[in-house]
């Protein structure tokens, strides 16, 4: 019978607080259905990821994908469970003095917290479970928008176990946290709980006072949020973790994608010409567009006779003055093995075994170490001399047979060749083993190479240059062609560039539902300040007046909560996200421009509820 | 001469609430006039609609229909920001719950109706100061609305609503919630601006505030009706 009463008191209080009750439900639907969004859209942008890149790319840039996707995932649901908590603490706090007066009048404890469980109960329950009806539609809803404007999305239903953690951990992460001002309140005196002291937190007076000159509304921005120290403290934190999100989105985006791209200019390099038969040219074109691209395996003789480039033609080019290097190849396709490496282990002076005696086939690629015209992202060092028995392995071949590559050897034409470093390249999806020329001549007695690579100087006419390289080759021998790598630095580049746009919508989405969120909080704010804020309109504050205010208060938190998430992001970012960043100074101005976007954008998105409120009759706010 | 002109000015004044299907006409064909320097009290019983009558003379309510004149302003159709100076500047508004913002100190409290008046700093200083010992309440500068009583919040209010020495002032049961012996400090306030001139509506059911009155009204049926000392 009990239970009957404490539930018939709480709906009827709950439908005679409509506004309240719906404001309540509303922002926790929007936090809750944002977050199962982002989470069910990020899932299905790694899946996304990785069905587009599907034996493209390397490994060491699916995992930046990868581990980029993840950090948000995780980041976006931090932040919902913090806008949750917050908005659940928010709605208890502000029935401290009802629980207070119903407890005057009489009402037993037990009975009054059963009263307040259950409206928590209920309001935690509707705001999850529309919240996740929402999310889902929300979901369904962006998927077919972003198909429809040409994205790979995957079109697959939502994960029902994802809905359902997501509407279980918000509903319990809700009702904890909800019950605490309760049982608080409940455990003081019913005069305490009436008291203004109590409720509004003005019991703990902080004796800050804003300087005598400043204005009003500064005034009465700071003292509000001075006085109210564990509601701004919790906005602070909430918002901290927003602007964290966002920088890591935003900034780790750019910086992510800048990263990448330059790590394929520097590995292919930039105004290079490719000199070759035409067939091997075809070959390595197909090696290099296979990070864009995905291209079967198929045979090809490298050690073929009519591939081979003569002396004669690499001291044409050599001659050609638009020419600052010429690098000569020597490209195969071998079998290479794993050779276990040691470490001493430094308390036990022991020696440890690294590695197997794994094995895979690998393009092997002969180069002198003095005339390579590229760069690369290296983990290591670079090949010291052309005769030295030492190699590097690109990325994916590294982690397909190596444990601790640089500290292994691998076996190529039964000859050991140490393990130097470890670089990103994208030919043949960074499945290659760069080992010096001579030495690989020796292991497989050739004395040729089989493609050139020439740098344009960049102080030289480019086309000019590329004309002289083109006579030059044809009157060598007709069936070589000259390509240039450009070409396919920029595939491989808009391809990156495709990725980084889709993956880019998980921030754009997060800003979005901030601010959503966001705007559920200022008006629950706002609504434990109307009564005051109507005192004053009566008393001759002009509507605006309420604004200043109200944006006084916002731009505090948020300037401050923007540079403990802006800074904190950064770092995230530049010791987590992205090793060795490239940042230079348009990366700084265009990150800083999207982050004070997005604080324009909170700022605006803050501000709706308060300029709502300012036009509302001043006996409506008074209410 | 000048006692002689209308303050406050009210003709045909109605106003209708509506509640779902329930239509409540609080105030019926309202007329009123209040000559400058004179006192003006207005009983009437609970929910009978002073407290209305008294917002729309403010300018925080709007009436349905007839026409609101304050100091020869006419106030309907007017916009808020208007209104709001208008309030600022004229009118001092003492509410029956005394409405003091929580989070400013009384002195604070007193001065923000002269900081939107634009007043120097060094003058409303001084004024809060005076208005302050004015309602015995000088060494209660710093303290926050909660940690004073509500004879004491009341004489706050008192002193906020005369912050930009209005014309004008509008006060909703003054002693409504306080004891006798607060309340006498509440009727000797009035006394006082009454004795300065004041222009004064007041809603009251006391009897020490209606021995203030030049003119004694009750609030009937949302009509005024004249009431002899």
């Amino acid at each position: 019978m009990d239970e009957i009463v404490e539930t018939f008191f709480s709906v009827n209080d709950l439908l005679r607080r409509k506004f309240q009750t719906s404001l309540v439900i509303v922002s926790l639907t929007l936090s809750v259905a944002s977050t199962l969004f982002l989470l069910t859209f990020a899932d299905k942008l790694g899946f996304g990821v990785l069905a587009i890149a599907e034996g493209k790319l390397t490994a060491s840039f699916s995992i930046i994908f990868s581990h980029f996707i993840s950090f948000l995932s995780f980041l976006v649901f931090l932040v919902g469970a913090i806008i949750i908590s917050f908005l659940v603490f928010l709605m208890t706090s502000q029935r401290i003095r009802d629980i207070g007066l119903i407890r005057a009048a009489g009402c037993p404890n037990n009975l009054v917290f059963g009263y307040f469980m259950n409206e928590l109960f209920i309001v935690n329950f509707a705001g999850c479970a529309l919240g996740v009806i929402l999310g889902v539609i929300a979901d369904i809803a962006s998927t077919n928008l972003l198909s429809s404007l040409g994205f790979q999305i995957p079109q697959g239903s939502t994960s029902i176990w994802l809905v359902l953690f997501v509407f279980a951990t918000f509903f319990v992460v809700g009702l904890v946290l909800g019950a605490k001002p309760i049982l608080d309140v409940t455990k003081i005196t019913p005069i305490k709980a009436l008291s203004p002291t109590y409720y509004l937190g003005l019991g703990k007076v902080v004796r800050f006072k804003a300087a005598s000159k400043s204005g009003l509304t500064l005034k009465l921005a700071l003292r509000s949020l001075s006085r109210r120290k564990s509601a701004t403290f919790r906005i602070v934190l909430c918002l901290t973790t927003v602007f964290i999100l966002i920088t890591v989105a935003v900034a780790g985006g750019i910086i992510a994608n800048q990263t990448t791209n330059s790590w394929i200019e520097k590995a292919v390099g930039k105004d290079v010409i490719l000199i070759a038969h035409r067939e091997t040219c075809d070959q390595y074109k197909l090696l290099l567009s296979k990070f864009h691209e995905s291209i079967p395996d198929a045979p090809f003789n490298y050690t073929d006779e009519r591939y081979v480039i003569s002396e004669y033609l690499v001291g044409n080019l050599t001659s050609i003055s638009g020419v600052r290097k010429v690098d000569r190849r020597l490209v195969l396709s071998a079998h290479v093995k794993e050779i276990r490496g040691y470490k001493i282990d430094p308390e036990t002076s022991a020696t440890i075994p690294i590695g197997d005696n794994r094995e895979t086939g690998s393009l092997v690629i002969g180069v002198n170490p003095e005339n390579m015209v590229n760069e690369w992202f290296l983990d290591g060092r670079l090949l010291r001399d052309d005769e030295s028995f030492e190699s590097i392995v690109g990325d994916s071949l590294a982690r397909k047979i190596f444990t601790m590559p640089l500290n292994q050897s691998i076996t190529l034409s039964n000859r050991s060749f140490d393990v130097v470093g470890v670089c990103l390249d994208p030919i043949n999806n960074g499945n290659v083993t760069y080992v010096p020329l001579k030495t690989l001549q020796n292991a497989i007695g050739a004395t040729e190479s089989n493609i050139v690579l020439a740098k344009i100087d960049p102080l030289a006419n480019y086309t000019e240059t590329l004309n002289q390289i083109r006579t030059k080759v044809i009157t060598a021998d007709a069936s070589f062609e000259v390509f240039e790598l450009n070409k396919i630095v920029n595939e491989n580049l808009g391809f990156i560039g495709y990725l980084w746009s889709t993956i880019m919508f998980l921030p754009m989405f997060s800003l979005t539902a901030t601010c959503s969120c966001l705007t559920g909080y200022v008006s629950l704010v706002l609504a434990e300040q109307q009564h005051e804020f109507g005192v004053l309109r009566a008393l001759g504050a002009k509507p605006r007046a309420l604004i200043a205010i109200v944006a006084v208060q916002s731009l505090i938190v948020l300037v401050s909560s923007y540079a403990a998430g802006v800074s904190l992001g950064i770092i995230t970012t530049l010791l987590i996200l992205v090793p060795e960043p490239i940042i230079t100074s348009y990366t700084v101005i265009e990150i800083a421009s999207w982050l004070l976007v997005a604080l324009a954008a909170t700022f605006i998105v803050c501000l709706y509820p308060a300029v709502k409120l300012s036009r509302k009759p001043i006996l409506e706010i008074m209410a | 001469m000048e006692l002689n002109k209308t303050a406050v000015s009210l003709s045909m004044l109605s106003k209708v609430y509506t509640v779902g299907d329930v239509t409540i006409e609080v105030l019926n064909d309202l007329n009123l006039k209040v000559q400058k320097g004179q006192f003006a009290v207005i009983t009437g019983a609970s929910g009978s609609g002073k407290t209305t009558l008294l917002n729309i003379v403010a300018a925080i309510d709007k009436p349905t229909d007839g026409s609101v004149v304050v100091f020869d302003e006419n106030l309907n159709g007017k916009d808020e920001d208007f209104l709001a100076d208008f309030r600022c500047s004229n009118i001092g508004f003492v509410f029956q719950s005394y409405n003091l913002v929580s989070t400013l100190t009384v002195a604070e409290n007193v001065a923000f109706p002269m900081e939107w008046a634009r007043k120097p700093q060094a003058q409303i200083a001084k004024q809060v100061a005076e208005l302050l010992r004015l309602v015995g309440l000088e060494r209660r500068g710093d303290h926050f609305p909660f940690q004073l009583s509500g004879g004491e919040q009341q004489r706050v209010a008192f002193a906020r609503a005369l912050a930009n020495d209005p014309q004008l002032l509008l006060v909703d049961e003054p002693t409504g919630n306080l004891d006798t012996k607060t309340s006498q400090v509440i009727v000797d306030i009035l006394r006082k601006l009454q004795d300065d001139g004041k222009t004064a509506i007041i809603m009251t059911h006391d009897e020490q505030v209606l021995d203030l009155a030049k003119q004694r009204l009750r609030l009937e049926s949302g009509k005024l009706v004249e009431q002899n000392g």
